[in-house]
């Protein structure tokens, strides 16, 4: 297991086997077989041998087929489209939060998703890395390896290993000014790297179902904000969450990217396969 | 003192805090309730919001009422708010409390003690110092005396002592004792007086001068109880099949009625009669029908609801017992068979009476009710004086006559005789044997049937008289008397015209000779005269409600001849009075009687015009408000704390009801009462006692769930979950065993435990006391030998013996050669087999192999005990112990039984 500076590494890594375990329970539920290309290209698999044809290089002949008979076979291997995913979960004391002792944390409920669709990911013979990571991993053995890699991974999504023209999914609640978001995926696009957005939010921070006389403390830092009456700026408050949400659909989409919203108290297969759809090729 | 209408407050200036409650309202007002923090992660949403509403922080507005409204009950309730004041004593000076404590004010004492104390309150308030004078003698024998003054709080401690008395209150010694307390303290005073509204004074007026004096001093407030009747009842009249009581009260002037029970030495009410008082009646009176059998177990008569000495009677043997004297011409002939004077005599009144024997003047050496002479003549001397006094003193004389009292007539008799017999139906005789006429309608034998089969032979005729008429109680058919009767002095003397025995009529084999003589005895007076002035000791005294108790130390013997006339008094308390060494033979003792010299009881003449009236009891007395206000002042603050608590989201809603009802029910049920359910019962369980320690328990239920299983598994018996049981506190008869382990610590059971666990073990249960340190467990409970010592020694635990070989719990089920448990090779004791209680089933059985453990079974059906020395065999035998102690329990010793069975089966064949 890595060492991680992080002080709630122990008590996450703890948590990991059955967050993995979890994560393959959904994942199986998401599963539509393994997607191989069916026809030959670039890959490891063997796919077929074809009779050599003037103009094959001579190294792909495949001289032990080749010796069985008087003519020249070349190997074609299966095209295996693999794929790199750069996953980012967002970190901070923010997403270590929850309205409820029934729901899990967000960052709980983004851990999930992104190990889920990893374990989606890796099934499906696509590399998947983790920003902040210097190598990307393949095989579906390394799921248990990703979820320990998580508490290493990179606190913001910027990351100039991340190969061109890979993909991405950023997972977190995106409560930040739009601008360091919009900064993020304008740097990942100018990279070429298409991807989406998944906002996972408590309910309570969507329906605000406080009442009377309360005073909000951020967490994290020492902000904190006085409401005399919560019940009168509810309306309010989801006007400013929509307009916000209006915000990060746009620099999106601006980018090519997509957006989508994910509750804690929904389940999280649905998010999921709305994810892998979206990652789905063609 | 400050008065509002019916309320008062005692510290008024205390109100001045009241319109500080603007201020209060302001400042509650202003400071808005101290927000909830919650921690938000999106918060930057929520910066700079604009303002939107003003008033929602502020404290609404019920809210701040209720808190207003608890501040003004505070308020209110400390300035010590009286509803309904009493008023003072009015005037200057000290307050001399009196009150009547006659016999009168017992029945409503309780409420003549709260207004006496009310009184009381009012003169603390008041910083009066006050006098105490009751008007009834005290028992101590002293003259009547006012205490001295003091504060009203020691006053208030000497009127709970004081109690009403047995005895009439004297006015006239309790205004001398007046006089005496105005020269001692000269100076005004004002008078509060309860009281009883009877006049004690057998004549005249003694309450008028007593009131006046009392007037004359000062301000006089006469507390009286005005709507009830000052009732009495004197000893009833005894007559031939009844008792008659009378009571007399004080007229009022609506319809009233009371009731007398008669009770016997046992408390016991057996008759009860009415006694309905029209509209102004001074007397009312009822009659107590009761066979002379059960009259004779009377010991008191009570009138109902009139608690107090003067609705008490006790009855002494001159109203119970009547010792019958019988006496013969010949005695050496009276007891003959079937023709001797008394034979018949004797064995009709035998069953109810005590027949003494004798010559007459041997019989009147002692107390008789009724003397009877067969066929025997007075003649003239010392026995005819002897027994005229006697008659006229009260006593009953019958008389049968005789040859001989035919040849010589005396002069006691109820009539003239003519000299010879009348003889019917001889030989010589026209005339047939006489049958009974019916029984006139004022003879005492009135109601008897007379059957026709009692035919007259031969009777003595009474000469006519005028008088003869009246005198006759039975007449034949043709009219002449058969028995007459006349009244000497007090008493009685009755003729029977034919013989106590068979010869001149068959009346004495006849039922009707009973019935008879049984009427006769009733009606006598009871036992008369020959009383020595031999003193009678006070044995048990009635206090003022009519209770009986010890002695009082003043009371002093009466001479047994004066005890009628003797006025109960001080010295002389009413009650039961007799030698003390005889005090259990209840024909030795006397009743002195408060009733019997009363005056029947008037009501006193109206106080002075210048007194204040006040009435006793009916009204409502003055409250002290405080204490209640201050209640519901917490009571809303404790409110206030839960809304202010569910407001700031410190606690949630749920909380919030919980802590409601938390509220509510430590108001209304403070205490549930258990239900006693009849679980229990609906199936055969074995049970442990509780010991306190949560792991020997554990054992213990465990221990007895498996052998429940095994014992379901390999018997016919059906056995439920084990129950946890607390002797003395759970009810132990729906449990055929009890297992006990008995801790080092185990403490000495309670005296309900001991009563449960000996109950239990004689009605059959079994205790298995298990010390587990017995054979190879020794020393694992070090201190259990002496706990079982002290845990059984109040238990009635047999005699023991250890188990013999061919024991029932040997063989009741397996055959077993010892009896191991967790441990082995210990002694197992049980009660000796020559106890032949429950059918020799011993109620206990002893050890220490920690049975428990052995038969122990965890959730995974597991024996999580290892035996030691150890094994599957001894698991095994002590399972086997386990059921075979289950049989015994059980079937008790009907296995034991079984090994007669080859004997009988022989006998059988034989």
């Amino acid at each position: 297991m890595t060492t991680v500076p992080v002080p709630w590494a122990e008590a996450l890594g703890a948590s990991l086997p059955p967050l993995v375990v979890q994560a393959e329970r959904v994942a199986a539920t998401v599963m539509q077989g393994v997607h191989g290309r069916r026809r030959p290209g670039q890959g490891d698999a063997f796919w077929q041998f074809r009779p050599y044809l003037p103009g094959d290089a001579a190294a792909r002949v495949d001289w032990r087929q080749s010796a069985k008979s008087d003519r020249l076979f070349v190997r074609e291997t299966e095209w295996e489209a693999a794929q790199t995913v750069a996953l980012w979960c967002q970190g901070g004391p923010g997403m270590d939060w929850r309205s409820g002792k029934e729901l899990p944390t967000k960052r709980v409920r983004a851990e999930l998703l992104l190990l889920a669709l990893s374990a989606l990911l890796l099934r499906g013979g696509e590399r998947v890395r983790l920003f902040g990571l210097p190598r990307a991993f393949a095989g579906r053995g390394a799921l248990q390896t990703i979820a320990q890699s998580l508490p290493a991974a990179a606190e913001v999504a910027d990351d100039g290993r991340i190969p061109r023209h890979a993909r991405a999914v950023l997972i977190g609640d995106f409560l930040a000014p739009l601008e360091e978001t919009k900064r993020v995926v304008a740097q990942l696009a100018a990279r070429a790297v298409r991807g989406h957005l998944l906002q996972v939010l408590d309910p309570a921070e969507e329906t605000l179902p406080f009442t009377g006389r309360v005073r909000f403390e951020a967490l994290g830092v020492t902000e904190h904000a006085l409401v005399p009456r919560v019940e009168g700026v509810r309306a309010l408050y989801e006007e400013r969450l929509a307009r916000h949400r209006e915000g990060l659909a746009a620099l999106a989409s601006a980018s090519g990217w997509s957006f989508a919203t994910h509750r804690t108290d929904q389940p999280p297969e649905a998010a999921l396969l709305a994810l892998h759809r979206r990652l789905a090729p063609g | 003192m400050w008065h509002l209408g019916p309320l008062a407050f005692a510290a008024p200036w205390l109100l001045l805090a009241l319109p500080a409650l603007p201020v209060l309202w302001w400042l509650l007002r202003v400071s808005p309730p101290a927000p909830r923090t919650q921690a938000f992660p999106a918060i930057r949403l929520l910066r700079d919001l604009p303002p939107t509403e003003e008033t929602p922080h502020r404290t609404p507005w019920w809210l701040l009422l209720l808190r207003l409204v608890a501040a003004a009950l505070v308020i209110i309730g400390l300035a010590r708010p009286v509803w309904q004041p009493q008023a003072g004593g009015g005037g200057s000076g000290p307050l001399l409390l009196v009150v009547d404590n006659g016999w009168a004010a017992a029945p409503d004492w309780p409420a003549r003690v709260a207004s006496a104390s009310a009184a009381l309150d009012a003169a603390a308030r008041e910083g009066r110092r006050v006098a105490l004078l009751a008007t009834a003698p005290p028992e101590t024998g002293e003259p009547i005396a006012a205490t001295g003054l003091v504060p009203a709080e020691e006053a208030r401690a000497r009127l709970a002592a004081l109690r009403p008395r047995a005895w009439a209150p004297d006015r006239v010694a309790a205004q001398a004792a007046l006089t005496t307390f105005r020269a001692a303290h000269p100076g005004p005073f004002a008078t509060f007086y309860v009281a009883d509204g009877v006049e004690h004074a057998p004549e005249g007026s003694a309450f008028s001068p007593f009131a006046g004096a009392l007037a004359d001093a000062g301000p006089l407030t006469v507390a009286r109880a005005e709507a009830r009747p000052a009732r009495m009842l004197p000893p009833p009249r005894a007559e031939a099949d009844r008792l008659v009581v009378r009571a007399l009260q004080t007229p009022v002037a609506v319809p009233s009625e009371a009731n007398v029970l008669a009770r016997t030495s046992d408390g016991r009410a057996i008759a009860s009669a009415t006694l309905a008082f029209p509209a102004g009646a001074t007397e009312a009176e009822a009659s107590l029908d009761l066979p002379i059998e059960i009259r004779n177990q009377v010991v008191r008569l009570d009138l109902e609801p009139e608690a107090g000495a003067a609705g008490t009677v006790l009855l002494d043997e001159r109203f119970r017992r009547r010792p019958v004297g019988l006496a013969a011409a010949i005695e050496t002939s009276a007891d003959a068979p079937l023709t001797g004077d008394l034979y018949y005599l004797e064995r009709a009144l035998a069953p109810y009476a005590e027949v003494r024997r004798g010559t007459p003047e041997a019989l009147l050496g002692r107390r008789l009710a009724v003397m009877i002479l067969a066929d025997r003549e007075v003649p003239e001397g010392r026995e005819r004086e002897a027994l005229t006094r006697w008659v006229e003193q009260g006593g009953m004389l019958i008389r049968f006559a005789g040859p001989r009292l035919a040849e010589r007539p005396d002069p006691l008799l109820p009539v003239g005789l003519r000299a010879g017999e009348r003889q019917l139906g001889g030989a010589l005789s026209w005339d047939r044997p006489q049958t009974l006429a019916p029984f006139p309608d004022g003879s005492p034998f009135a109601g008897l049937v007379p059957p026709a089969e009692v035919t007259i032979e031969r009777q003595v005729l009474a000469e006519p008289s005028p008088r003869l008429t009246e005198r006759s109680w039975a007449r034949l058919a043709d009219g002449t008397p058969l028995v007459t009767a006349v009244s000497r002095g007090q008493g009685r003397i009755v003729l029977f015209h034919v013989t106590a025995n068979a010869e001149w009529s068959n009346l004495p084999l006849s039922g009707l000779f009973v019935d008879m003589l049984r009427r006769l005895v009733a009606l006598s007076a009871g036992v008369q005269g020959a009383e020595s002035e031999a003193p009678l000791a006070p044995l048990e005294m009635l206090d003022g409600f009519g209770r009986l108790g010890p002695a009082t130390p003043a009371a002093a013997p009466i001479p047994a001849n004066k005890v009628e006339e003797t006025v109960a008094s001080p010295r002389h308390p009413p009650g039961w009075y007799g030698t003390p060494g005889q005090a259990e033979d209840a024909a030795w003792r006397r009743a002195l009687n408060l009733t019997a010299h009363l005056p029947a009881p008037r009501a006193s003449a109206p106080p002075p015009a210048s007194a204040r009236i006040e009435s006793v009891g009916g009204v409502p007395g003055e409250r002290d408000l405080g204490p209640w206000l201050l209640a519901l002042a917490l009571l809303l603050l404790a409110a206030d704390l839960v809304i202010s608590l569910v407001q700031r989201g410190l606690i949630g809603p749920r909380w919030a009801r919980a802590a409601a009802l938390v509220l509510a029910l430590g108001l209304t049920a403070p205490a549930m009462a258990q239900e006693p359910d009849g679980a229990a019962a609906n199936a055969t369980r074995l049970a442990y006692v509780v010991t306190g320690d949560n792991q020997v328990d554990e054992v213990s239920r465990l221990g007895l769930l498996g052998l429940s299983d095994f014992v379901n598994r390999r018997t016919a018996a059906g056995l439920a979950e084990p129950a946890a049981v607390v002797p003395g506190r759970d009810d132990l008869s729906f449990y055929p065993l009890l297992y006990w382990p008995v801790l080092a610590d185990a403490p000495q059971p309670d005296a309900a435990m001991v009563a449960a666990l000996n109950t239990f073990m004689r009605n059959g249960g079994i205790i298995l006391l298990d010390t587990r340190d017995e054979g190879t467990g020794e020393g694992m409970n070090p201190g259990a030998r002496a706990a079982l010592r002290r845990v059984t020694r109040d238990l009635a635990v047999p005699p023991l013996a250890p188990v013999a070989e061919d024991h029932v719990l040997k063989r009741a089920f397996y055959l077993l050669q010892d009896l191991p448990g967790r441990f082995s090779g210990g002694q197992v004791w049980v009660a000796r087999d020559q106890d032949r209680a429950n059918d020799s089933v011993s109620p206990v059985i002893i050890g220490g192999h920690d049975w428990a453990a052995a038969w122990a079974i965890d959730s995974r059906g597991q024996n999580p005990y290892a035996t030691i020395p150890g094994g599957a065999r001894q698991r095994v035998l002590a399972y086997r112990f386990g059921v075979n102690l289950v049989m015994y329990a059980l079937t008790g010793n009907y296995k034991g039984d079984q090994v007669h069975v080859p004997a009988i089966l022989e006998r059988l064949g034989n």
